[in-house]
Formats: structure tokens, sequence, C-alpha cells
């Protein structure tokens, strides 16, 4: 549905030439939601940007539903937009128009009719929850609901893609909780494909299928969101990972323990979550685990476990405990200390 | 008869005309002046660099143009432009002589406090409707002069206020009006009263447009 080829961009700064995206490659397919996480200033916006070419990619080709609209020309970019909805982290909303106005007045400049206009502001108001509200003024509502407004605004055309540029990133925890709920409902329901950029790492986790993680114009790493929360390879992503749960314990600590046994990361995906495991290696072999820490990560499609044990016993038996876990699909990790 | 009843009944009916005059002269200039300072307003905001029709030169040009005109002050441009408006309109004199020099001051001034309307509105709201697909002209009108309308309406106040003052000048060519009453009477004939009066028309005159424009750009904004 959509799909980023090698996208390039380069800005003239005083400074020369900055690239802010390098030779990025995205694919979304149809009814799915992809991620892009990273810092500020790792690229990420103008690589959003660059996919209803608010930003025009200096190299790389966009296709958008089979259509490559980096070739069009503006007339015919204008319809292909049409069918691209995006909602931004400061809503963008008319501060002059009433919420229905806000919805209505974009589908009476795409040539709608008028009654065409009062069902779509009617439907999605209702699908957003704010029907009450369709005389209110942006200025008093909450941030929350004038996301949804804006939310409802880019429904109301009715695209195919949907595009959110850091949507979460100026309202509260609850109220992120609540807006990830409703994409959540709009990619199920309506089946809209989701490209969403952020630098929450729970919004990847509540909602997103596949993650991409970027830095400094780059995508440095690429996985389901399962498979990056359970083996998640590059040090920032292991940062982002960090922000949601504590898995890091200190070096010294790790090395104090290791005195005794090993540190170790069990991931619990799927199956092995439901299985007492640690409690039969304990009766099977010569080995103590010791819960460290512990804590469990409902993903979109499905719950990543996580578990640092301390395994007290000799080394042999330790080995011998960490290979049967990981005969029974359990995931794990030597943690180092000091050296 | 009371000395109140004898001002009235000897100066009533030149204060009369001297008002309608300077009603003349302001409503019809601000109308030629809004039509060519908006448009040019919006022009110098669309061909800044980084907005939708940026243009550098035509973006230099037209600034150049309207600090050239905002330079001169109205006395001597009355006077300098003198050959242009008697071409343009066959005579240099009465209120359609002086229509001439005071769109061409007021017209620059307006297109200035229009940028700074227009440059008010935030460009994510533009980019949001760009992004939707919506045309550039659909855009300049529904999303940047409907969200410009507070500041619009409080500019073109300031702009009617100065035009007023700069209608005290029209007397230089016969035009007539407010100020050339309290000019010509007050000061040369020294009728004190005249001037009294007319600084006092001119007070409450000031006073209601600005109040009007005041009111009307709160009703406008909604934040």
């Amino acid at each position: 549905m959509i799909v980023l080829e090698n996208i390039t961009k380069e800005f003239n700064s005083k400074s020369g030439k900055v690239k802010a995206v390098k030779n990025v490659n995205i694919h979304v397919k149809k009814g799915e939601t992809h991620g892009v996480i990273g810092y500020s200033g790792a690229g990420k916006s103008t690589l959003i940007r660059c996919v209803n070419l608010l930003e025009k990619p200096t190299e790389g080709k966009v296709f958008i539903n089979g259509v490559e609209t980096t070739s069009l020309p503006l007339p015919k970019l204008r319809v292909a937009r049409n069918k691209i909805g995006m909602i931004f982290q400061g809503f963008n909303l008319l501060k002059t128009a009433t919420v229905y106005d806000n919805i209505a007045i974009p589908l009476k400049l795409l040539g709608y009719k008028k009654e065409e206009v009062k069902i779509r502001v009617e439907k999605y108001l209702e699908i957003v929850g704010l029907t009450d509200k369709h005389k209110n003024y942006p200025s008093q509502l909450s941030g929350g609901q004038k996301q949804r407004v804006a939310i409802a605004r880019a429904l109301a055309q009715e695209p195919e893609v949907l595009l959110s540029d850091e949507a979460t990133s100026a309202l509260d925890p609850e109220t992120t909780d609540s807006i990830l709920d409703l994409l959540l409902k709009i990619n199920k329901e309506l089946g809209i494909t989701i490209l969403l950029i952020t630098h929450e790492m729970n919004v990847i986790q509540k909602i997103c299928d596949h993650v991409y993680v970027m830095e400094n114009g780059e995508v440095v790493e690429q996985n389901t969101a399962i498979n990056l929360f359970t083996k998640p390879a590059h040090l920032t992503t292991k940062k982002f990972l960090n922000t949601i749960s504590q898995r890091n314990l200190s070096s010294t600590l790790i090395s104090q323990l290791n005195v005794t046994g090993a540190v170790t990361r069990l991931t619990f995906v799927g199956e092995s979550t439901g299985k007492p495991l640690l409690a039969e290696v304990s009766k099977k072999f010569n080995v103590q685990p010791n819960i460290l820490t512990a804590n469990i990560i409902e993903l979109k499609n499905g719950i990543v476990g996580n578990i640092v044990i301390h395994l007290i016993g000799d080394k042999d038996q330790v080995q011998a405990a960490l290979t049967f876990l990981e005969e029974h699909g359990v995931g794990t990790e030597d943690l180092e200390g000091q050296s | 008869m009371s000395r109140f009843e004898q001002f009235t009944n000897q100066w009533l009916p030149i204060i009369g005309k001297s008002v309608i005059e300077t009603f003349q002269m302001v409503g019809i200039s601000l109308l030629f002046a809004v039509l060519i300072g908006i448009p040019l307003g919006i022009l110098i905001v669309l061909t800044r660099p980084g907005q939708a029709l940026q243009n550098k030169f035509l973006y230099q040009l037209s600034n150049l143009i309207i600090n050239i005109v905002r330079s001169i002050p109205f006395i001597i441009l009355l006077f300098f432009i003198l050959p242009f408006t008697k071409h343009l309109v066959g005579t240099t004199i009465g209120v359609k002589g002086v229509i001439v020099p005071l769109v061409i001051y007021t017209a620059p001034y307006i297109a200035r406090l229009m940028e700074s309307a227009l440059l008010e509105v935030e460009n994510g709201v533009i980019e949001a409707y760009t992004a939707m697909g919506i045309s550039t002209p659909a855009i300049i009108w529904h999303v940047l002069l409907r969200e410009a309308r507070p500041s619009i309406v409080l500019g073109l106040t300031i702009s009617t206020v100065s035009l007023i003052g700069a209608t005290a000048m029209a007397g230089m060519v016969g035009a007539g009006g407010l100020g050339d009453l309290a000019y010509r009477f007050g000061h040369l004939r020294y009728e004190v009263d005249v001037m009294y009066a007319t600084v006092f028309i001119l007070i409450i005159l000031v006073q209601s447009i600005q109040s009007i424009g005041n009111r009307l750009a709160a009703r406008l904004k909604k934040d």
C-alpha cells in the first residue's frame, strides 16, 4: 500500500548539504500499521512528509497503492493526496471554525455535495466520539478532543492511508492511550493502513505490527513488533525498550552476582508465557533461580514476557538449565558485568 | 438666541458639509486601497522564501515599492504625484483629485498590515490543507484569509484612522473635509469654537471606528 524505495532527502543549509534521510526503504502492506521510532533529529518527520510529498525526496520513489506519486504532476498529485490522510502533533485545525466546519470545509473544497458533506461529518464525528461537540470551537476543546477532530477530518475524506506525525506527542499519557485506542479501532474496523512516526515506545507497543528504528537519517533496525521486543539488536532499539520497562541492571550489580552464578534475561513469547518453566528448572537441575526483575508487555499481536534471573549453581548445571529453557521456546541472553 | 444656537446656525451647514467630504474621501480611498493593499499583502506573503509561490524577484520588488512609497510623507506625496493624478482622473483638485494620492499613501500601509496579519496564521494549518490535496487559491481564501480575519479587521481599523489623519491635508488641494475646516477657520481665521467642534467630531469619529473594529475583531476571534 505504501512503498518507499531508497528515499534520500537532502537540505541545503548554511554549512553545506545535510542529508536528513538516507536511503530508506519502507513497505507497509494494506491494513497494517507500521511505526518509525527515533529521537528528535533522526529524520523521521522529514521521512513521513516525503510520503505525501510535502517534502520532495532528493532521490527515491514513493508508491501509494501501486501508483508512483513522486513523478505525478501537481493536479494529479492533489487527487492522490485526497486518499492520504494526515494527522499532526499540533492538530492544525482552523481556530475560527467550529468542529463541524473543520471537518466540512475541506470536503466542500474537494467538491462534495452539501448532503454528502453532512452525512460524512456526522458519521466520522460519531466514530471519534465527538457528536455533542460539533458546535464548539477548537479553543473550547482539550488536546485529546482536538486530535479527535483532526482524525475525523482526515477520515472524512475516506483515505486508504493515514499518516500520523507524532500525533500523541503533545498529549498526556491517559489521552495518548485513548487516541491510540481510536487509531487501533480505525485500523481494524475501517481497514485503513497506517504509517506513524513517534519517539514514544508505548505507541509502537500498542498499535504497530512492524517497527523501523531510525537514527541519523538511516533505518538502523527493522522488524515485526514482537521480534523487535524480544530480540532487539541495535543499541538505540535497546535504549527505547528501556523506556517502557526496566531492562538493564547496573554492571556493578551484575559483576557482584556473577560470582555465584549467571545473570540472564529470559524472554517469553506466545506459548512459553503459559508454562511454569522456572519451577521445572529448579526441580530438574541443581540450580536456584532468583528473579531480579520481571515484566510483561502487551503488543498489538501478542504478549512478551521479560524476566531477569540470577541462576545460582555450578557452571555446567546452569548451562544445562539454560539449554532446557531454550528448548522450550524461551529466549536467553547473558547480561555482562564489568570486565 | 443663545450662543450655542447662534454657533450651530452659523456653522452647522459648513461642518456638515465637511463631515460628508471626510466620509467621501475616507470611504472611496479606503475601498481602492483595500483592493490594492490586500492582494499586495497576500503577494508578499506567498512569494516569501519557503512559501507556496516563492519568488525572490517578485518578493523583493514588491517589498522595495512598498518601502519607497511608505517613506514619503503624505504632504510631499500629494504634490509629487500631481502629474500622475491629473493623468489618471483628469483633475488634481477637489475630493476627486485627492483620492489618488490617498490610495497610493494607504495601500502599501494596508499591505504591510496584511502581511503581519497573514504571517500570524500557523503554517501547520496550511500544510494540513496542502496534504489533503486542496489547491493553493482555495487555501488562500478558506484558510489564510479566514484565519487572519481578526487581525485583518484590526489592521483595516488602524488604516482607516490613519487615513482620516491624512485627509486633513487634503485641504491643500481644495478637497475640504474636517481637517481642512479646523485649519482654515480654526487656525487661519482664529475661530476657536470651530476648531474645538471639529476636533471633538474627529475624536468621536476615531473612537467609534476603533471600538467597532475592536468589537468586530473580538467577535471573529474564537480563541
